[in-house]
């Protein structure tokens, strides 16, 4: 009997490393691809379920990603916003509503959070994420999709699960946030541009969205 | 006692005494303890304020560019030079945090997280707190005109990123009437720095008290240990600045030490060596010192049983009072050495004398202690007690150490031709003198009194100038004037500060003032809540709520969550529940509990005094406070007492050799020396336009005492001999001068003013006692 549980045992242990190797070889793939090196912008449409709206919220605009990290999401409808996050900055311009936020990432509330993650999420930045998520993979011929889930004894509420999915045939991508309170937003992009010439028009919004 | 049991005895007990007195003191460093009189209760109030709270252990940190690092220089590019120094500003910040003396640090720019928190708790009490003025403000706030606009602005918040944040206070209170009063959080959460991408501030509040010197020191330390190993990471591209009062408190304690230190060996050793220059005997100095260290454990032990703490700079000015202590055996062993008498008999020759000059040196020194300073109360305390003790050993125990010991006095140059010249000239020196009198007197008018305390304090002119530099990164209230309610109770106190708050509102929108922190809507008085909701109640009629209602809806936000108005709540906000949350850091500082009640303050950011003083008339337990104005006042206090009790120290002096006396005449003669010095002092600052405080006067006040010893021996000259008196005068006179002029060395302020108060007074009427006392003249022998 115990020579027959040892012998699980040991099954056990050498399983255990080939299950995650393998999983992690088709991680490692997926970020790979989902990785952005260069330049690149998105035209996305996001769609917010919120508790206290009465509707789901919808707005579009651009995603602009640069190759040092620095991402702006340009909203132009319904109204213009820059949203981004330069460096370890969080810069927000409203030119309707003439308000101007400059926020340090690493002391910023949950929104701010959100967006960090968002972004790693956008970016393929798998490093940042595997601290906060477990990883569900799922593929189905060129469609994938990843669900991340906050990992048990991450502190709670303010870490919101996500999903993306994608699909290789048409380059399309749909990011799905969900906060724990019910709230979510989906995105759905389409890469729009790359390269290079996104640059000057990256650093335009930077300067704009900082007022400078 | 046979003699070589009290020299038994003091042997055995001195090693007792001191080992008690090293277990019983507790050396205290507060400055603010010494200093600040609490004699008053704005006295008190200003000292509790400077110490209060929060906000005295509050450091202000600066990292900006390196400008002189000559390897590295940040990137050129703002952008990526602005996101290098936040990333190492927030590694700073999470190390920094991780110190056990660290109780939090943030950015300046913003207030802590959990402060922000602080305010969600206010929304069940929104309908409670939302104005100063609810019926004025009410108006505009419950107008069925603006709600379109205002549904319309609160779609735009939830969908902002700031959504998270509103949306539990929005569920409770959809008007958003509790962040009414905090419209202008940004300039009411405490400090905050002006935008600048080159330069990152955080504010560190630190666990231990600001004055405690030791543990502020180890922070420090910590502080910049850890920015240095970052920094060199980095390149060395950064630099760190720092202020804050635990700064000061570091800087002023180690300049104490150093004080205390450089005081205590310079005038031991100097006392030493006048010893030895006079007496020439390693074996009567050592017994010498045994009494005073004697006399210096029993004076600290006294203090320690009278006092909680003993501070620093008692001990400092204590060591000082080694030569006094000395005086005592001194006189003693010159008259043995000169008369060739044993040392009991010259001792018991002496006695009167001595505890005459004694007694007069402690009533000097009493006088000093009720001049109001706390400091100089334990200085009083731990002089009497010393004094006594040296008196005490020099009658009962000196002799039995000293045994049948012979003494070779040296003989001290121009002693002798002083006293001569005086007699021979003494109707051309008298009438030099009545005519020096008379010209001090004339000039005691044009005296200037020093009416700034911080004149005294300790220079930190550097210091001051960084605090300035890098105050200026921060939008700052004004240090030092504020205005202070007072009230028997908190209720009072909080309805007194709203109608202030009311008033200062209006002076803010005229532009006569920049800014104010007040405790509204932090703390809110019974009587406004139940303002806020009556007229709360009163708006919230049907109409109104349908307007909300259909507001709501065209804003496209939730009618079913948002739509309900919730009556205001039965309970008011209580102020001892808000101050057991994170509110209590907030408004640390503001709020002092004094033995007539509450006292509230409101500090004040830019404005003109006259104006704002004259804002406030009308106003029942308000006045504006000026931290200056007060220690101005406190000057002329302490000068006007110290005045005082020079006046009273000489009056009981009188008194005592007057019943010892038993003369008026000899009375006048005896005190005549070391009042004519005063005069004389006096007069020369006038001259030289010193600006004399009540520390010159204290000064003064210790050499009169001091002098008038001299006074007493040489007008008794119980030796029948002028010249072995003024010899031991003179020895006193050197270990004095050794002693006081010690604490010329000091780099604080007060010590020197006393070094040469005491050492001008001494010297000066030393040299009048033969010129002054001719009743001792006369029993001159010839030698």
């Amino acid at each position: 009997m115990r020579t027959a549980t040892g012998i699980g045992m040991l099954w056990l242990l050498l399983a255990l490393p080939l299950g995650v190797i393998a999983d992690g070889n088709g991680l490692a793939e997926l970020f790979g691809r989902i990785r952005l090196t260069g330049a690149a912008e998105f035209r996305y449409e996001e769609t917010r379920i919120l508790e206290l709206a009465a509707a789901p919220v919808k707005s579009t605009g651009y995603l602009l990603s640069s190759p040092d990290g620095s991402l702006v999401k340009l909203q132009l409808s319904p109204r213009r916003i820059i949203m981004a996050i330069s460096g370890g900055q969080m810069l927000y311009y409203d030119e309707e509503q003439k308000q101007r936020h400059t926020a340090s990432l690493s002391f910023a509330g949950s929104a701010q959070q959100q967006i960090s993650l968002f972004r790693a999420l956008l970016q393929g930045r798998n490093e940042e994420l595997q601290a906060v998520y477990d990883f569900t993979m799922e593929r189905r011929g060129k469609h994938w999709k990843l669900a991340l889930n906050v990992k048990p004894g991450q502190t709670g509420e303010d870490v919101p699960a996500m999903e993306i999915e994608g699909d290789d045939r048409n380059g399309k991508r749909q990011i799905l946030i969900r906060q724990a309170d019910g709230e979510s937003s989906r995105y759905t992009m389409e890469k729009t541009g790359e390269g290079q010439s996104l640059e000057f028009s990256i650093q335009r919004l930077l300067l704009e969205a900082a007022g400078e | 006692m046979p003699f070589i049991w009290r020299k038994r005895l003091f042997l055995l007990l001195l090693p007792l005494l001191l080992g008690l007195t090293a277990w019983k003191i507790h050396p205290e460093t507060d400055l603010n303890a010494f200093f600040t009189a609490t004699d008053s209760e704005d006295s008190a109030l200003l000292a509790g304020l400077l110490q209060s709270g929060e906000l005295s252990r509050r450091y202000l940190l600066m990292v900006e560019p390196n400008a002189a690092s000559p390897t590295a220089a940040l990137p050129k590019n703002p952008a990526a030079a602005t996101a290098t120094l936040s990333l190492f500003t927030a590694e700073l910040v999470r190390q920094l945090a991780g110190l056990d003396a660290v109780e939090r640090v943030w950015p300046a720019h913003g207030p802590p997280r959990e402060w922000m928190s602080t305010v969600q708790q206010y929304a069940p009490y929104h309908a409670r707190i939302y104005s100063l003025s609810p019926q004025d403000e009410g108006k505009v706030l419950f107008d069925p005109g603006q709600l379109v606009q205002r549904a319309k602005g609160l779609q735009l918040a939830l969908f902002s990123p700031q959504g998270g944040f509103l949306k539990p206070i929005a569920k409770q209170d959809p008007l958003l009437l509790s962040l009414n009063g905090f419209k202008s959080m940004r300039q009411v959460l405490d400090i905050q720095s002006r935008q600048d991408s080159n330069v990152t501030a955080l504010v560190l509040q630190s666990r231990p008290a600001a004055l405690d010197a030791e543990a502020q020191a180890s922070l420090q330390n910590s502080i910049r240990t850890r920015f240095d190993a970052l920094n060199q990471a980095a390149g060395g591209v950064f630099r760190l600045r720092m202020t804050g009062i635990p700064i000061f408190t570091v800087a002023a304690q180690a300049e104490i030490k150093r004080d205390v230190t450089l005081v205590s060996i310079v005038s031991s050793v100097g006392v030493a060596l006048v010893f030895l220059l006079l007496f020439r005997s390693f074996a009567a100095l050592h017994w010498m010192l045994l009494i005073q260290m004697a006399s210096f454990a029993v004076g600290a032990l006294a203090c320690s049983l009278a006092f909680s703490h003993i501070h620093t700079l008692t001990l400092a000015l204590g060591a000082s009072l080694i030569g006094i202590c000395t005086d005592y055996p001194m006189h003693v062993l010159v008259h043995c050495a000169k008369h060739r008498q044993t040392p009991v008999s010259a001792a018991q020759l002496l006695w009167p004398s001595l505890l005459m000059g004694g007694l007069t040196t402690i009533i000097g020194y009493v006088a000093m202690g009720m001049t109001g300073f706390p400091g100089l109360g334990q200085i009083a305390v731990f002089a009497a007690a010393s004094i006594a003790a040296a008196l005490g050993l020099t009658r009962w125990v000196l002799p039995a150490l000293l045994g049948d010991r012979n003494l070779h006095p040296a003989h001290l140059p121009g002693i002798g031709a002083w006293v001569s010249f005086c007699e021979r000239r003494r109707p051309l020196l008298l009438g030099v003198f009545a005519i020096s009198v008379i010209a001090a007197l004339a000039t005691l008018p044009h005296i200037r009194w020093m009416d700034d305390l911080q004149k005294l304090a300790m220079d930190m002119g550097e210091m001051r100038r960084e605090d300035d530099a890098i105050r200026s990164h921060f939008t700052s209230i004004e240090p030092g004037r504020f205005v202070i309610v007072q009230a028997p109770d908190m209720e009072a106190a909080l309805q007194r500060s709203e109608a202030v708050e009311l008033r200062l509102q209006k002076l803010k929108s005229s532009g006569d003032l920049a800014d104010y922190h007040g405790l509204f809507p932090w703390l809110v008085s019974k009587q406004l809540q139940t303002e806020n909701a009556t007229t709360y109640a009163a708006a919230l009629n049907p109409e109104f709520r349908d307007a909300w209602r259909v507001a709501l809806a065209n804003a496209g936000l939730s009618v079913e969550k948002l739509g309900s108005l919730l009556p205001a709540s039965a309970d008011p906000l209580r102020p001892e529940a808000v101050l057991a949350t994170p509110v209590r850091q907030i408004v640390s500082g503001q709020i002092m509990q004094q033995k007539s009640g509450v006292a509230l303050s409101i500090w004040l950011g830019k404005h003109e005094p006259a104006k704002l003083a004259e804002s406030l008339t009308g106003l029942e337990g308000v006045r504006y406070f000026s931290q200056k104005d007060q220690l101005d006042s406190m000057a002329q206090q302490h000068r006007d007492r110290s005045l005082n009790m020079l006046a009273v120290g000489i009056g009981i002096m009188s008194l005592f050799i007057w019943l010892q006396q038993r003369s008026i005449v000899n009375v006048l003669f005896t005190l005549l020396p070391s009042l004519s010095a005063v005069l004389f002092i006096f007069a020369t600052w006038s001259v030289l336009r010193e600006e004399v405080s009540f520390l010159h006067v204290i000064g003064l006040l210790l050499s009169v005492s001091l002098c008038v010893d001299y006074g007493i021996f040489f007008m008794d000259n119980r030796g029948h001999d002028t010249d072995i008196t003024y010899h031991a005068i003179a020895s006193s006179t050197l270990t004095t001068l050794a002693s006081f002029g010690a604490l010329g060395l000091a780099k604080t302020p007060t010590l020197p003013i006393l070094a040469i108060s005491v050492s001008l007074g001494v010297t000066v009427g030393f040299l009048l006692c033969p010129l002054l006392i001719r009743s001792g003249l006369e029993k001159r022998s010839n030698r």
